[in-house]
Parts: structure tokens; C-alpha cells; sequence
């Protein structure tokens, strides 16, 4: 894919951002916002220790990465639910979410945006096959071709620890045949692309926004440590919507002043 | 406690459309009275006339003890393409649940009731309307 003439209106950086989403299907920069993260961490850490019974003297630079100890995968969902419900209802998260990804959302979706109403937690156990999510594209079930993940990881994540995903050149070939590939159970689909799937390397600090329209997914967690990871959708807010509605499902918050006029302009009476 | 792998619709189903997080609410409340484990919904593809989600949940169900979509007309429209779905359940000693009518499948003289309701759902566009 080839970026067109009006990129040169672009600063170089946006520039390059966007051929690296285009080639890629996702880019992985640092997050330029550090003090944001720092708080979203903050807070993760007193609802999880609000949450679980955990001794005093676990290490908070530890606690992500082998809450495995402290928690079994039956507990886990409960668990995940409680701070999915506690994070999104506390002033400030979806703020500084976005503010961790703003100047990469700016130039790869807009500067006018629709955020997801709800942030999502992923929390994977090592070898716990209770949390996987098979093989999909998310404009496969409802989701417009106009959205963009960002996916946030507050441990490093590497191998099955973290996420894969299916790039753009390949897809191609999985769209003129998906039939074929898919076959009749979600792990078909996967053994079929598994050989040109792309396994996403990123550490805390960093932010990932991806295509939601690739393929992707997850896979039985084999290392050692527990994978945290949050994911949440945004597209520009005058781009068309699927089954992820307006309200529903999508949030406007950038609204910007032509907009809030053009909205309500009625030409004067005659 | 009987596990039921969720099923829900991104697209219309016979004009309808619910949203996403309505129909996995109708599904944990349903399971949550009837007193079985909820399992994260598989959801059927947007593309039009795709079963592939069903297809792909119906081959999958080796640790699971059903099947609970939102709601009965989200099976196929063809009642040969239905009967094959009732038949796969059954012969795996499976259930399918349909949460929003209450309903369920988990033996073939369950078959003929939800028929009975496809059928009359499929055929009263074409009755006589009346408007008040």
C-alpha cells in the first residue's frame, strides 16, 4: 500500500507512523505520556490488592507478572470482572487511556474521535486455557472497518505471554479463500494461518494500536509470568459504525467546535 | 451445573437487531436462573447468511455440556439447515438453550415445538395485517 500525495501535508512522523500501520496492520511506539500510565498502574495495583488477599510484603513491581500465586483460574473471571467494573468507573481512567495513545490516534484515525465506552482487562494465567480468545477479526462480528485497538500491556509481553496477529499481506490470501482456511472449528482457522501469523513483542512502557480487522488472537499462555493487558476501541467520530453503535457501544470525546455547529446549523427561516 | 457455550448475532436476525452487551446480559441472567455456568459467547459472524460462528461452536463442544443462543430465530432461516443443527446437538447428548423464549432442545420431541414457532414466525408476514 502506497501513502498518496496529501501525506506531504503530514509531518514526518505521522508519516511514518502510517506507512508502518498500513505495511504492519499495527504500530508499537513509547508512551509519550509516561505520568498517565504511571497512574493507570497505581491504580491497578490498589484494586487488585483491594480485591485479593495479598500479604503486605509482595512487591508491587512483581505483582502483575506472578499474580498466578495468588489467584487460580476458576477465581479468575470474578476477579477480572470486579476490576474491569471498578477501573471504568473511576473519574480520570478513560481520560488518561486515551491519553496514552493521543498523539498516535491523532495521526492514524483523526483528531475527532469515538472512544469505546468500556475499557477491557485480558489477565492470562500461565498454561490456563480458560481466557483464550480464538482466532478472529473484530469487523468480523460487528465491529467497522474504521476502528483501531490500542492495546496496553502493563507487564512486557513476548512469545504466548502475548498476542498474535495476521499482517495485511497475508490476509489477503485468508479473504480470497477464507471458505477453505476457515473450516468447521476455530482451531482450524488458526492451524491455517499459523505459520504466517505474527507473535507481538512489547513492553511496559509501550502502547500498541492495531488493526482490528486483521485476524488475531491468543494461545495458551506458556511462560512464566501472568500477562496483563487492556484493550479498547477508537475510530473517528463522522466514520461509519456496524453493530457498535453510537452511544451503545462508542463514546464521542473530541467533539470539535464545526462539528458541534455543523450539528446544529438550520439554515434561517423563510 | 450444566456449561453452556454462549451464542449471540452481530447482524439482524428476521429484522431484529439487539445490541451485543443486551443479548450476553439475557444469557448470564438466563443461565444464572437456571443454574448454569455461563461460557463466553461465541458470536456469529456479520457477513449475511454465515452460520460459520455456530458451525465453528457446534464442533467445539467437547468440554461443554450446550449450546445457549439469545434467541431461536437466530438458527437458520431453512428448516433443513435448522434440523441438521438439532440433530448435532442431540447426537452429541448436548442441549441448545434459547434464552429470551425460555426454551430448549435436549430431546427430539423438543424438536417439533420449536418448529411449530419458526414456522409460525416464518409464515405471519404473509397474514393479514391490520393497523389501529
Amino acid at each position: 500500500m502506497t501513502i498518496n500525495r496529501q501525506d506531504n501535508f503530514s509531518t514526518i512522523e505521522d508519516i511514518e507512523i502510517g506507512k508502518a500501520f498500513l505495511e504492519q496492520g499495527y504500530i508499537i511506539r513509547p508512551i509519550k505520556n509516561i505520568k498517565d500510565l504511571d497512574w493507570i498502574r497505581n491504580l491497578f495495583i490498589k484494586l487488585v490488592r483491594k480485591n485479593l488477599t495479598i500479604k503486605d510484603e509482595v512487591n508491587d513491581g512483581n505483582l502483575f507478572d506472578l499474580i498466578h500465586y495468588e489467584i487460580n483460574p476458576s477465581q479468575l473471571n470474578n476477579f477480572r470482572l470486579s476490576i474491569i467494573k471498578e477501573m471504568n468507573a473511576t473519574d480520570g481512567f478513560r481520560y488518561r487511556y486515551y491519553q496514552v495513545a493521543k498523539s498516535y490516534l491523532e495521526a492514524l484515525v483523526g483528531n475527532e474521535l469515538a472512544m469505546q465506552s468500556r475499557v477491557n482487562l485480558s489477565i492470562q494465567l500461565p498454561n490456563d486455557a480458560s481466557s483464550l480468545l480464538a482466532t478472529h477479526a473484530d469487523t468480523w462480528s460487528g465491529d467497522s472497518p474504521f476502528e483501531v485497538v490500542v492495546w496496553l500491556p502493563l507487564v512486557d509481553c513476548y512469545k504466548t505471554k502475548a498476542m498474535y496477529l495476521l499482517p495485511p499481506d497475508k490476509n489477503l490470501n485468508l479473504n480470497k479463500n477464507f471458505k477453505q482456511m476457515s473450516g468447521n472449528n476455530s482451531e482450524y482457522l488458526f492451524k491455517s494461518i499459523e505459520s504466517d501469523i505474527k507473535w507481538i513483542d512489547i513492553n511496559y512502557g509501550e502502547v500498541m494500536v492495531f488493526n482490528q480487522a486483521l485476524p488475531h488472537g491468543n494461545r495458551i499462555n506458556q511462560e512464566n509470568e501472568t500477562r496483563w493487558s487492556m484493550n479498547c476501541r477508537f475510530k473517528g467520530l463522522f466514520t461509519p459504525y456496524n453493530d457498535k453503535k453510537i452511544g451503545e457501544f462508542f463514546e464521542p470525546i473530541t467533539i470539535k467546535p464545526a462539528s458541534v455547529l455543523g450539528m446544529s446549523y438550520q439554515h434561517p427561516k423563510l | 451445573m450444566k456449561k453452556l457455550r454462549g451464542y449471540i448475532f452481530s447482524r439482524y436476525f428476521l429484522g431484529e437487531r439487539i445490541p451485543q452487551y443486551v443479548q450476553n446480559l439475557v444469557l448470564r441472567d438466563y443461565c444464572d436462573k437456571k443454574k448454569h455456568e455461563y461460557l463466553l459467547s461465541a458470536t456469529e459472524y456479520t457477513m449475511g447468511n454465515s452460520f460459520l460462528a455456530l458451525q465453528q461452536t457446534l464442533n467445539d463442544m467437547k468440554n461443554i455440556d450446550g449450546i445457549v443462543a439469545y434467541s431461536l430465530f437466530q438458527m437458520p432461516e431453512l428448516q433443513i439447515d435448522r434440523i441438521k443443527v438439532y440433530t448435532k446437538i442431540l447426537k452429541s447428548n448436548k442441549e441448545l438453550h434459547f434464552a429470551v423464549e425460555g426454551l430448549k432442545i435436549s430431546e427430539k420431541s423438543d424438536i417439533d415445538r420449536i418448529e411449530n414457532i419458526w414456522l409460525i414466525k416464518q409464515t405471519l408476514p404473509k397474514c393479514y395485517q391490520y393497523s389501529e
